[in-house]
């Protein structure tokens, strides 16, 4: 692939202090991700993915090694620059939704899209889930697979060039999980935006343009794969 | 409308009692600053304006009988701007029925222009300089007109000089130095129905009183910056021939100290009184709003996630309390603004003072919202500070538990053993969130205080009254003569049916001096043997008269600086004869609640006069079944000025005190509110986020009861805590308001009742339960599926 580098990681690692227990949930992880590029991160639970998806949304830093962002050292970043990074940036997906409870599908939306300058038409990119009829729900009165829909549309309104995907159908039955698959999917071609999914679900990886296995705190294998599949055709 | 915006108007809903026990709590608090500064500047703009107005006099003069002229010498004097000489003379009134009453007959010199101490006419118009055939007119303070139904034409009869002389009403009128018409310190408070200032043409007052071309007054209007002392002093000298009584500043004078001590309250508790309020007002919204950013430590998360910044973020937690302080201070400067014109107008009760419209006054409301907005933005960022400290990517995990390990009580074995498991459980909880938990204790503490100072008046005034006319002066008829009499002529007195015992005192005006400082005081010659009058130590030891030196009260003997074995000068000012010069050793200090005095031996008092067997009054003790003869047959007799009844001065206390349950229940209710308010939400803060805990317990097995009594454990123990000390925090609140307001005049001793403690106490008992039944609600509420599958 000859595309542009848009995140460069060079020996990043990552300790946590548990008591008097030091960590090491990322060791020396050097990575590069491409532009518009959907890039699938598996590894067991433990394995550090979720702290390399963190370090990636500017959520977390790297205890040591650098992580580029255009021309940007975001490893050296103090709070504010890595709040304009995830403004601006990066947008997220969780496995839990984590949508605001008081707030409704829409306004959930408008809540990430009053952040940017120029955000895409919240209603617009409801109805391009599948959600043009429960935009004016609370997230109490959606189902799981609608959540993470607006979890979608909210990670994807503000236009990010990033887009994070942490377990995102961990939490789904199969059909709907596919369906998110398939709207990440969209994003990613339609949009063209860099999409990121972190799962321990080796099935997902057949939709990815790469994958990367890790373990222990390491990438063990990076893998392009040749032929991506379409969501829909993924069995799991 | 923005996102966030609307988070926080659900966010309100949701907590909608607590937002409203706060905002309560933030309305009373600015609706009492409102009203007591609007009402205190409204007071002072009006006797400023009054004082003006009329020229209230700088410095007052007494003497014997001066000729008019000294006046020019005395404005001759550097920083004297002007000078009025007039009479002012306490005469009887002669009522039906042989009531006593006096009237205060005061001089004024026409044309009034730019004498000092000028009055306002109210009703009728300005007496003539002249008689016109139709007697003596005057005007009449407007308490005494409406005591007695007095209209145009009335005559009221009066005697001076041996005989009766009618003087005719044409209206009322008030004057800056009648604002209070105290006829003397030790009544304490006007009353009408037995003393009336009586306005009246100087030249008129001359001949009633036989003063032709002659005063009994000066009275000083100082130029700006002029030595108020030293012109004094040059005055004196001046009168020194004529025979000078007392001489006293602006400050001095009864009315207006009266009034500056009113005000210097009203002032005092519009500061400390919203800084209460207020305060736990922001202790609230910190607890809650600490709660709030922990329990949504999640969804900051996401928002960090998405790219807010940490100021946005703690701008809009910081923003539910400026929504408190917007709505609370809304409420507050209208409901102040309603009562100004309350409070005002109870004040005009009080004093002859024409009050100045109260205006809203734009600049107290202004101060209150800023106040109330700068309280809110300081609890709201304290409280959300913990936002900066949230990490996105650590938030979105459940929050680890609290740091376990042994709370301090663990420590003390014997007694941790012992504890069940939920007292365990609660004091746990207790231990680990000892912030929230002295909040709460504090703002207990400060309600039940407020309790206290609600009810402790009532006590104080009570054991004032009792020690004053039951143990001071144990009488129950005192006496005072015209003139002074010889003692044998006691005889028709005490001959009287009904009269039980009798005792004599003879009563001198006099000038203390000691080290260059001298003070006015009442020389009180007492019987050695006297039961009626009894001077006490400040610890309470009877103190008898002794035969050679005299006794001085506390308050006189400070200003003086005085010590006992001290040598003090005394010199007579009795408006008859020359001024005696006289030395005592000072024997002992009393302490005395009300009024003042220095005190002697009968024989004593005789001898600084250079007299014998004089008395100038009697006390008497009487017959009760016999009382009302006895006071018809003393008030019939010529020769006595005044009569004060034991009964009569108390009905009149207590009917004044019957006007202050109005204020005790307002100031009951704003602690009820406050108490209510701060357990409440502690309670409920607790409550929301232990709703998993509590549900698990409930899945577990506890009870209904058992859960709610769970949490019923800990706000106990906070109240407890807070009722505890907060008694003796109301005991030292009432001292400091006493301190603050207590004059010359009297000093009211703070004294509580064992049953003002225990309703202060029972106050804050009641606030707790009631808040714990809002609490128990939400127990038996509590879904328990819903709790433990939903995360926030």
């Amino acid at each position: 692939m000859t595309a542009k580098v848009l995140v460069r990681l060079d020996r990043v690692t990552r300790d946590f202090t548990m008591g008097e227990v030091v960590v090491n949930a990322l060791k020396e992880t050097t990575l590069e991700i491409f532009e518009g590029e959907l890039l699938v991160i598996l590894g067991p639970s433990g394995s550090g993915k979720s702290t390399l998806l963190n370090i990636l949304g500017g959520m977390d830093q790297p205890s040591s090694g650098e992580m580029w962002f255009g021309g940007r050292d975001l490893s050296r970043s103090g709070d504010a620059e890595l709040t304009r990074y995830r403004r601006n940036e990066v947008g997220f997906l969780f496995q839990f939704y984590n949508l605001i409870s008081d707030l409704t599908a829409r306004e959930n939306v408008e809540l990430a899209a009053n952040l940017v300058e120029h955000p895409l038409p919240a209603d617009q990119i409801l109805t391009e889930v599948g959600l043009a009829d429960r935009m004016d729900h609370f997230p109490s009165q959606l189902s799981g697979g609608e959540q993470q829909r607006v979890s979608i549309a909210r990670a994807a309104v503000k236009n990010p060039r990033l887009l994070l995907c942490d377990e995102p159908t961990g939490a789904l039955d199969y059909q709907t999980g596919k369906l998110i698959l398939g709207l990440l999917a969209k994003v990613n071609q339609e949009h063209g935006r860099t999409v990121i999914i972190v799962t321990h679900n080796t099935a997902i990886a057949a939709m990815a343009h790469r994958t990367a296995r890790m373990r222990s705190g390491r990438i063990v294998e990076t893998r392009v794969n040749p032929a991506p599949v379409a969501p829909e055709r993924i069995e799991w | 409308m923005g996102v966030l915006t609307k988070k926080l108007i659900r966010t309100i809903r949701t907590t909608l009692g607590q937002f409203l026990a706060v905002t309560a709590v933030v309305m009373l608090g600015i609706s009492i600053y409102v009203t007591m500064n609007t009402s205190y500047h409204t007071m002072m703009y009006s006797q400023d304006k009054f004082y003006l107005d009329n020229n209230f006099a700088d410095y007052y003069f007494h003497v014997v009988r001066a000729p008019q002229h000294v006046t020019r010498h005395i404005e001759a004097l550097p920083g004297v701007v002007k000078a009025t000489g007039r009479l002012q003379e306490d005469v009887p009134i002669v009522k039906d029925g042989n009531e006593r009453a006096t009237a205060r007959l005061v001089s004024y010199p026409l044309p009034m222009d730019t004498e000092v101490n000028r009055l306002q006419l109210l009703e009728g118009r300005l007496f003539d300089k002249d008689s016109q055939g139709g007697g003596v007119e005057v005007l009449v303070d407007p308490q005494y007109a409406a005591a007695h139904d007095l209209t145009f034409g009335d005559t009221v009869m009066i005697v001076t000089g041996g005989h009766q002389v009618p003087l005719t009403v044409v209206g009322t009128a008030i004057s800056p130095e009648f604002v209070y018409p105290m006829k003397d310190a030790s009544t304490l408070f006007p009353v009408p129905e037995t003393f009336g200032i009586f306005m009246l043409s100087h030249r008129q007052a001359q001949q009633i009183l036989d003063f032709s071309g002659q005063l009994n007054q000066v009275v000083l209007q100082l130029a700006p910056g002029a030595d108020a002392e030293r012109v004094a002093a040059r005055v004196e000298d001046i009168l020194e021939p004529y025979g000078n009584l007392a001489a006293y500043p602006r400050d001095d004078q009864l009315s207006h100290a009266v009034m500056q001590a009113e005000l210097e309250g009203l002032r005092l508790s519009s500061i400390y009184l919203p800084l209460i309020f207020l305060g736990i007002a922001a202790a609230i919204q910190y607890v809650l709003l600490n709660r709030m950013v922990r329990a949504q430590r999640g969804q900051i998360g996401i928002m960090k996630a998405l790219g807010y910044d940490s100021g946005q973020i703690m701008l809009h937690y910081t923003g539910y309390a400026l929504a408190v302080a917007v709505l609370g201070a809304t409420l507050g400067s209208g409901l102040g603004l309603l009562f100004v014109s309350a409070i005002t107008g109870l004040y005009g009760q009080f004093f002859n003072l024409p009050l100045v419209s109260a205006r809203p006054d734009y600049a107290v409301v202004g101060h209150g919202f800023a106040l109330g907005l700068a309280v809110a933005t300081i609890s709201g960022l304290t409280a959300s500070r913990s936002v900066t400290g949230i990490h996105p990517a650590e938030s979105m995990r459940p929050e680890p538990p609290k740091g376990g390990g042994r709370v301090f009580i663990e420590h003390w074995g014997w007694l941790w053993t012992k504890l069940d498991p939920s007292w365990r459980l609660s004091l746990r909880t207790i231990s680990r969130n000892w912030v929230r938990f002295g909040v709460t204790v504090a703002g207990v503490i400060c309600a039940v205080g407020m309790l206290v100072v609600a009810l402790f008046a009532n006590d104080s005034v009570d054991y004032m009254l009792h020690r004053h006319y039951y143990q001071d002066q144990d009488a129950d008829y005192v006496l005072n003569f015209t003139a002074p009499l010889p003692e044998p002529e006691l005889t028709d007195i005490t001959r009287l049916d009904g009269v039980l015992a009798a005792e004599p005192f003879f009563q001198v005006p006099v000038k203390l001096s000691f080290a260059g400082r001298s003070e006015d005081e009442v020389l009180m010659g007492l019987p050695a043997d006297a039961v009626m009058r009894t001077l006490f130590t400040d610890t309470g030891r009877a103190l008898p008269v002794p035969e050679t030196g005299m006794i001085v009260n506390e308050t006189a003997a400070a200003k003086l600086g005085v010590q006992v074995g001290d040598q003090v000068q005394v010199e007579t000012r009795l408006g008859l004869g020359p001024p005696r010069h006289s030395t005592f050793t000072v024997e002992g200090l009393n302490h005395q609640l009300i009024g003042g005095g220095a005190y002697v031996s009968l024989e004593q008092a005789n001898q600084a006069l250079q007299e014998r067997n004089l008395i100038s009054g009697v006390m008497l003790r009487v017959d009760p079944g016999l009382a009302q003869a006895v006071e018809s047959e003393i008030n019939a007799m010529t020769g006595v000025s005044a009569v004060l009844g034991r009964q009569q001065e108390l009905d009149n206390f207590y009917e004044l005190l019957d006007m202050m349950v109005a204020s005790v229940a307002i100031m009951v209710g704003f602690a009820a509110v406050l108490g209510f308010a701060i357990v409440y939400n502690t309670a409920m803060v607790n409550f929301t986020e232990r709703r998993r805990e509590l549900a698990t317990l409930r899945v577990v097995g506890f009870s209904f009861r058992g859960v709610s009594g769970l949490l019923l454990k800990e706000t106990f123990l906070q109240s407890v805590l807070g009722v505890a000390l907060g008694l003796p925090f109301g005991l030292l609140l009432a001292r400091g308001m006493i301190e603050a307001q207590s004059t010359d005049l009297y000093s009211l001793p703070v004294i509580i009742s064992a049953q003002s403690y225990v309703l202060a106490a029972l106050g804050g008992i009641l606030f707790i339960l009631v808040a714990q039944r809002f609490i128990a609600r939400g127990v038996r509420r509590l879904d328990l599926v819903d709790v433990l599958k939903n995360k926030d």
